[in-house]
């Protein structure tokens, strides 16, 4: 060959492995839409036993039981808890001072996060509910479950956005048009056209299966009943005996029984070395416990799993540093949410609520020994919980407050707890029918039965009669932690009293503000527009 | 500054051309034209037979051939730089030419694809060589340039031996990734400065605005900067050169902080000892440096081939690397000289303990009065369980800072080899096909190790799960295949060069990363201790994960001419259709045009004592491109149930419009030199449109908060000034002094969605959701925001002044954006202008390089303050921090104008003064050197560095360690992990033989 040939056949040797324009991007490194495992959905992508674990699952990613997303949404400004400021930590802006004093604004990032969260979640659901190759009972489970999310929604923002396809946008729609949409889709999945007595629910494609990970007819029921209590708050039309009929329809069924006398389950938390920490946790502290799967008084709860269902970090929240060494804690926590000192004291002696909801006093070690703060700020090094707080802000300090304990620890507990949280489970239902029924007859003693029962359980003394006020006091002592007191202020009419570290406060402040950043995102010919007030 | 030669282009682009003018030639004469002083041959010098119109240039071997005409005798050469000579040929055949430099060099600058001589260069390119370099102790090749190119920020904040600096040209180009500049080393574009050792750096050239850096196309937008290694010559015989340099750096400007007994006389918690933890934590570090380097070559073929070793310390204890690399450079021809080769590879092997830059954050709030070891508790401590250290239990974000150094460690391994070779083939006169293939491949391994007696991450509070173990790894190739034609022909009004071709890149990247932790004790190594870690038998405790990427390709069409009337009137222009994998399918491909024009007014107007009077106005468009792939396809969460079922949810939003950032640039600059004088001054303006950033969607209808999106609009107006004067010059004494200075403004002109926002948080303890950066459409980047100090309440809590005088005083973090409450610009977080002051004298042998830099108008929140100064009385176990700031009562945290600092600095950078020796016998030359890096410092700024904070890289408590990319809209925050500055003094030697 000559020179010229040799250099062009050399280029072509060299050339033709690259001469190309083709841009495709596969993504191998990324699960995609079109992932292609056996028996995996993607987002309810097929029947596989999966098709509903990420719409279940989306409950631990809501917020329901860790920090800045609905639960502290819920809790932080209602008078059941705060987080105190301690020093330079836990000030955070004043985010927490504004919620404990209802001061928040659009910009305030747990009330942006709860609207995100709630949102994605939304989301998975409607992969799901319009997926045709999902049967009727898993879409059924799936819309219920997307409307009890648009009750979250209503229930804390007001006028939002029904979307029910993924990627469409829609207008705002008004609170009672939600409502509307909330009750219409439950009424649906229970195979009826209303609430009423004796209704049949045959034609639900919803099952009776009480397995609490899954929403059957009476989970669907008891998040029917929750949306119909405090249906005067959304509409300005009370809807009682929708409420109480609900509840009944529940009780009736006979699936469900207190968790009382005989129900206990192995305590988890216990120190070998103390022995007032008994063997087993009964009653009420079972319901909540680490091991409580499967409790008779679930209806419907979220799968919380320290493996496989992370996302409930309540012994991180709640607990001073050091009580990493009494339940031999995975790490240190974080010293934040604590309860009022006058909702603690609601609480009277002898009420197994009040032992079971909160951590107080000196705490002890796992081998017994006082546990001990390096860093006290009170004089004594022994770690000693004192319901009273000295200050909200700024010099809270570090061991103020009884602490949120309901939702127990076992030891050698990891970040994420095992502990299922109920969405829907009977004592709430008791107490939802007795307060329908009260209002109803325009007497708080219609339903005193239901609640007597509680106060057995919790074996304190019966109720002989009964008010609104005592009713509240009750159902707080009764739900405390389980994210249901900001919406019970509200529809007593009580949540802009003013109470400890706490002004009164104006009443738009029942409906949290429309987040700035989504006022922003959204598309201008779909706009987001904010509620009265902010 | 020296002259570049031939062996520097690894892309030719002067070519021969014949002037066919004569019929009638008579005598051959051939020959090559040299340097004098090197002996280099020189590309593109003309030959012209004298009186005539015949002429040539010479080749890429310097070497020319020419028919005289009948009656004709001699040969005029000439070449820019170089005094022009009149040869007479005297019936020789063959006759070699030296050239002497004349008094003005006319430098050959390598730009993209090529290079150019430097007067035809229409836009504003920087050429540096080895003697505008920093000197002393650097590893960092972006040291190099630190200060000496006006427009080049490069900063380092604190003395790092592992960091990289943060280099920004013009300020921030995009707002997403890849805001570094393009690096092209030897040709090879997306080179990493990570594989060039210094010592083997020939010149750098920095390609500023988008005219230049057009050819790069979808990733000219940061500016590029062209690295030119050193070549081979074949002078004969083989010359050796020896590098080696003992540097001892301290550490200084660590944050003031009370000590023992100050600390319990302000009511802090005493824990009965005395201890400065920086002190403990620090050292005096010592480091040394040896590089060798061999050159030579015979007949057709040339090599270099160089050696360094660097055995570096941090001054913080534990930290430093040893690296050693390697580079050959190989040049030869074939085929009858038409085919030239030039081969290069490098190699660099890099050992790093990369060490934990916490124990300095935590040295500065540890109590002072706790002791070291747990032996010297005030009370019962059991400090076998933190390996003999003492902790302060129970308290939040506080680790001893000595355990964290000594008992942890982050061992890093590097590896890079590169190869790449450049095919010139002579297909004829004027034309050349270039063919370019090249390799990088870099693999990164890390070890963090926590041991079961680590209270900081290695859990040893715990009663199980004690230590953890986190391995990472991570490969990535580039290939790169070019191929373009060079062609270079006399239109008569001048000289036309085209340059045209094609190009293809491809990366490919993986990393794996799994940690585990639970080991029974720390008795075997930990990496024999992993089969006995009890994590593996609990479920969930392991972590895992593992990348790869997709095929990431760009592709991309190039073309370019360039035009020299009379040397008079220049004209370069260039295309560049590119695309990449990484866009939306709708938008892979981008057009990147070019065009400038430059007149050299001195010479067509005669302009009587100006040596040079170049007026040039460049525009061009360049892009940049994401850093990630994938960023415009739907990706989904794996979701695991507790029935071993699998599922998925959304993690991120498609978006098929997603298209490359495109900054539009127009620079106007003005060239002059004047006897000793010579100055450049640079105005442009760029706009960079379609930015993309992980942008706030409305989630009801995605389904995720978030997802990449073009987004906005950036403007950058500046102004850049070199200024070089020879303030004395005799053959004895030599003073050469120069100034850089820069100043540019970045106004965010669109921002879709979020055209007000605050960024850059604070953070715990105490102060998370308290953002300090506004960003805000229409307004300038890097405003600092926040409410005013008005004093001190009973409480001990900071009063808010109130602004806008409606009565109320509105400061809380989350008001930041409403439009009642008390919040202004407090400081901007880039400078106003920068300041880079060189200064060369000679005195016979000695020499004294002097470089100041300074850089003025930027502030910095010093978070150390906004945290550790007040007088928390419920924090008394974190150290006070205290500057003359403090103010006194004050005993709230709460961010306020009060810790934003004004951080202008003016300092000596580097002060070297050395001294040449002339040797005879076995060694030619050497030179010794002594070199001060940060010798002194003015600023009023009370932190650890004043210098400006580019990129953010977020809060970090509680021992987590920082991840993910910085940001670069929240410039001029201070952070607690600052790794302190040091001072060093280096001692270098030079030895050529």
């Amino acid at each position: 060959m000559n020179n010229i040939s040799k250099f062009l056949f050399a280029l072509a040797l060299l050339t033709l492995p690259f001469a190309c324009t083709d841009l495709e991007e596969d993504l191998v490194g990324e699960i995609t839409t079109d992932i292609a495992i056996d028996g995996v959905s993607s987002g309810g992508g097929d029947t596989g036993g999966g098709a509903l674990t990420a719409v279940y699952a989306s409950l631990r990613d809501a917020g329901t039981a860790n920090h800045g997303g609905y639960y502290a949404t819920q809790e932080l400004p209602s008078d059941e808890m705060l987080i105190a400021a301690k020093g330079g930590d836990w000030f955070d802006g004043g985010i927490l001072i504004e919620l404990h004093r209802h001061t928040y604004g659009a910009n305030h990032a747990f009330i942006n996060g709860t609207w995100a969260q709630t949102y994605s979640a939304i989301n998975t659901c409607n992969e799901a509910a319009n997926n045709s190759s999902l049967d009727a009972n898993q879409i059924a489970q799936a819309r219920a479950l997307r409307a009890y999310y648009y009750w979250r929604l209503m229930d804390l923002y007001g006028n939002v956005k029904l979307i029910t396809q993924p990627e469409t946008d829609a207008q705002q729609s008004t609170r009672e048009e939600v409502f509307n949409f909330v009750e219409s889709e439950l009424l649906d999945v229970l195979g009826v056209s209303a609430i009423t007595s004796g209704m049949d629910l045959s034609n639900s494609p919803l099952s009776e299966d009480p397995n609490a990970y899954q929403i059957n007819r009476y989970a669907a029921l008891g998040i029917l009943a929750k949306v119909y209590l405090n249906a005067e708050v959304y509409t300005g039309t009370p809807r009682w005996g929708e409420a109480a009929m609900a509840s009944a329809a529940i009780m009736d069924s006979g699936l469900y029984q207190l968790c009382g006398d005989g129900c206990s389950v192995t305590n988890l938390g216990k120190r070998a070395a103390v022995a007032s920490d008994p063997d087993e946790l009964s009653g009420y502290a079972a319901v909540f416990a680490p091991n409580n799967e499967g409790n008779p008084e679930h209806i419907f709860t979220v799968n919380y799993d320290e493996v496989t269902g992370p996302n409930m970090n309540f012994s991180q929240m709640n607990l001073h540093y050091s009580s990493q060494f009494t339940w031999n804690l995975e790490s240190q926590p974080w010293n934040g949410y604590a309860t009022l000192e006058e909702f603690y004291n609601s609480y009277e002696d002898g009420d197994a609520r009040k032992t079971a909801n909160f951590i107080v006093g000196e705490q002890l070690d796992f081998g017994g020994s006082a546990v001990l703060d390096f860093a006290s700020d009170d004089g004594n090094l022994v770690l000693n919980y004192n319901p009273n707080i000295n200050e909200l802000a700024p010099n809270s300090l570090r061991e103020a407050g009884a602490r949120p304990g309901k939702f127990s620890f076992k030891q050698f507990g990891r970040n994420n707890m095992d502990n299922d949280y109920p969405i829907v489970r009977l004592g709430d239902v008791y107490l939802t029918r007795a307060e329908a029924m009260g209002r109803m007859a325009g007497d708080w003693n219609a339903g005193l039965q239901f609640v007597n029962a509680l106060r057995a359980r919790a074996g304190v003394s019966e109720y002989a009669s009964i008010d609104a006020d005592e009713f509240l006091a009750e159902r707080g002592r009764e739900m405390f932690q389980e994210a249901s007191r900001r919406t019970d202020l509200i529809r007593f009419g009580r949540y802009n009293d003013a109470w400890w570290e706490k002004p009164a406060s104006e009443s738009f402040r029942n409906i949290m503000p429309i987040p700035f950043d989504q006022i922003q995102a959204a598309d201008p010919a779909f706009p987001l527009s904010q509620n009265p007030g902010y | 500054m020296k002259k570049l030669h031939a062996r520097n282009l690894l892309a030719a682009l002067f070519f021969l051309f014949f002037v066919m003018g004569s019929s009638y030639a008579q005598q051959r004469v051939s020959g090559t034209v040299y340097d004098g002083e090197t002996n280099e041959t020189l590309i593109g010098a003309n030959v012209l037979v004298n009186g005539t119109t015949v002429g040539t240039i010479t080749d890429i071997d310097g070497s020319f051939s020419i028919n005289m005409p009948e009656g004709t005798n001699e040969l005029v050469v000439s070449f820019a730089g170089y005094s022009e000579q009149v040869i007479a040929v005297d019936g020789r055949s063959n006759i070699d030419i030296r050239m002497a430099a004349g008094e003005l060099l006319d430098e050959i600058v390598v730009v993209g694809y090529g290079s150019q001589s430097e007067k035809e260069i229409t836009s504003s390119v920087v050429s540096l060589d080895a003697e505008d370099f920093n000197q002393g102790d650097i590893s960092d090749p972006a040291q190099l340039l630190q200060g000496k190119v006006a427009g080049l920020q490069v900063y380092n904040r604190g003395g790092d031996p592992n960091g990289r600096s943060t280099i920004r040209l013009r300020g921030i180009s995009t707002v997403g990734a890849n805001v570094q500049p393009l690096v092209v080393i030897d040709g090879i574009i997306g080179g990493s400065l990570d594989n060039v050792d210094p010592n083997d750096i020939e010149t750098i050239n920095v390609l500023k605005d988008g005219s230049a850096a057009a050819i790069y196309g979808s990733r000219g937008s940061s500016g590029v900067i062209i690295v030119t290694t050193k070549k081979g010559s074949n002078s004969g015989e083989a010359k050796f050169s020896y590098n080696g340099q003992l540097v001892s750096a301290s550490p200084f400007n660590s944050v003031a902080v009370l000590d023992g007994d100050a600390f319990v006389a302000a009511g802090g918690t005493d824990l009965g000892s005395r201890t400065n933890w920086t002190d403990e934590v620090t050292r005096n570090a010592l480091s040394h440096l040896h590089g060798l380097a061999v050159t030579g070559g015979s007949g057709n073929t040339t090599y270099r081939i160089s050696g360094n070793i660097r055995d570096v310390q941090g001054v913080l204890d534990n930290t430093g690397f040893q690296q050693f690399n390697t580079r050959l450079n190989l040049n030869t021809k074939a085929l009858n000289d038409r085919l030239s080769i030039d081969f290069t590879s490098s190699y660099t092997n890099r050992d790093q303990q990369a060490g934990f830059d916490e124990a300095l954050r935590y040295a500065v709030l540890y109590n002072p009065t706790a002791p070291v070891f747990g032996d010297d508790s005030p009370f019962p401590f059991n400090s076998d369980q933190f390996g003999g250290y003492f902790e302060t239990l129970g308290l939040f974000d506080s680790f001893n800072p000595v355990s964290i150094i000594q008992q942890n460690r982050n061992d890093g391994k590097r590896r890079e080899f590169n190869m790449g070779a450049l095919f010139g083939y002579k297909i004829s006169d004027g034309l050349t096909a270039n063919f370019r293939i090249a390799q990088q491949q870099t693999d990164f391994s890390n070890v963090i190790y926590y041991p079961t007696t680590s209270n900081f991450n290695g859990n040893a509070t715990s009663p199980l799960r004690k230590g953890l173990a986190q391995f990472y790894n991570q490969d990535i190739e580039t290939d790169l295949y070019e191929g373009y034609l060079n062609y270079i022909t006399d239109l008569g009004l001048g000289s036309l060069t085209l340059t045209g071709g094609y190009s293809y890149q491809q990366e490919n990247f993986n990393d794996n990363f799994f940690q585990l932790g639970d080991f029974p004790n720390d008795d075997l190594d930990f990496s024999n201790a992993i089969e006995t870690s009890q994590d593996l038998q609990n479920a969930g405790f392991i972590a895992a994960n593992s990348n790869a990427s997709p095929d990431a390709k760009i592709i991309a069409f190039f073309g370019r001419a360039n035009l020299n009337i009379d040397d008079k009137l220049f004209v370069n222009a260039s295309l560049r259709r590119e695309g990449s994998t990484k866009l939306g399918a709708d938008n892979r491909w981008g057009l990147f045009p070019a065009l400038g024009v430059g007149v050299d007014l001195g010479r067509m107007m005669n302009l009587n004592g100006f040596d040079l009077f170049k007026v040039r106005l460049g525009y061009g468009v360049t892009g940049s491109l994401p850093g990630p792939s994938g960023l415009s396809q739907e990706t989904r969460n794996i979701v695991n149930g507790d029935d071993g079922s699998v599922s998925t949810n959304k993690a991120r939003a498609a978006n098929p419009e997603l298209k490359w950032e495109e900054k539009a640039e127009t620079t106007l600059g003005i060239e002059v030199a004047s006897g000793r004088f010579s100055g450049v001054l640079d105005l442009y303006t760029r706009d960079i449109d379609d930015f993309i950033l992980l942008r706030n969607v409305d989630v009801a209808v995605f389904g995720v908060p978030q997802r990449y999106e073009n987004v906005g609009a950036l403007n950058t107006k500046g102004v850049e000034l070199a200024l070089n004067y020879d303030v004395v010059q005799n053959s004895n004494f030599n003073w050469n002094t120069g100034v850089v200075l820069s100043s540019y403004t970045t106004t965010l002109n669109e921002f879709v969605g979020d055209s007000i926002q605050v960024t850059g948080n604070l953070g715990a303890p105490g102060q998370n959701g308290t953002n300090m950066i506004r960003i805000a459409v229409g307004e300038e980047i890097g405003q600092i925001w926040g409410p005013v100090y008005d004093g001190v309440d009973d409480n001990g809590e900071p009063i808010f002044a109130d602004l806008n005088g409606d009565g109320m005083r509105i400061g809380a973090a989350d008001q930041a954006l409403n439009p009642d409450a008390d919040f202004q610009v407090l400081g901007n977080g880039l400078p106003d202008f920068e300041l880079g002051w060189t200064n060369n004298i000679t005195i016979g042998d000695w020499g004294i390089n002097a470089f100041f830099r300074g850089a003025f108008g930027h502030s910095l929140v010093n978070t150390f303050r906004a945290f550790y100064e007040p007088r928390i009385s419920t924090q008394s176990s974190y150290n006070f921090v205290t500057t003359e700031l403090a103010v006194d009562g004050l005993t709230a945290a709460r961010y306020s104008s009060l810790y934003v600092e004004k951080a202008d600095f003016f300092m000596l950078d580097n002060l070297t003064i050395s001294r040449g020796i002339n040797l005879s016998g076995a060694l030619d030359n050497a030179r010794v050197s002594l070199t001060f890096r940060n010798p002194f410092i003015l600023t009023s700024y009370t932190g650890t560095s004043p210098e400006p904070s580019l990129v953010d890289g977020g809060a970090e408590d509680n021992g987590q360690r920082l991840a993910g990319d910085g940001n670069v809209l929240a410039p001029g925050i201070e952070r607690r992990n600052n790794f302190f500055n040091q001072r060093s003094i280096t001692f270098g030697l030079n030895l050529n033989f």
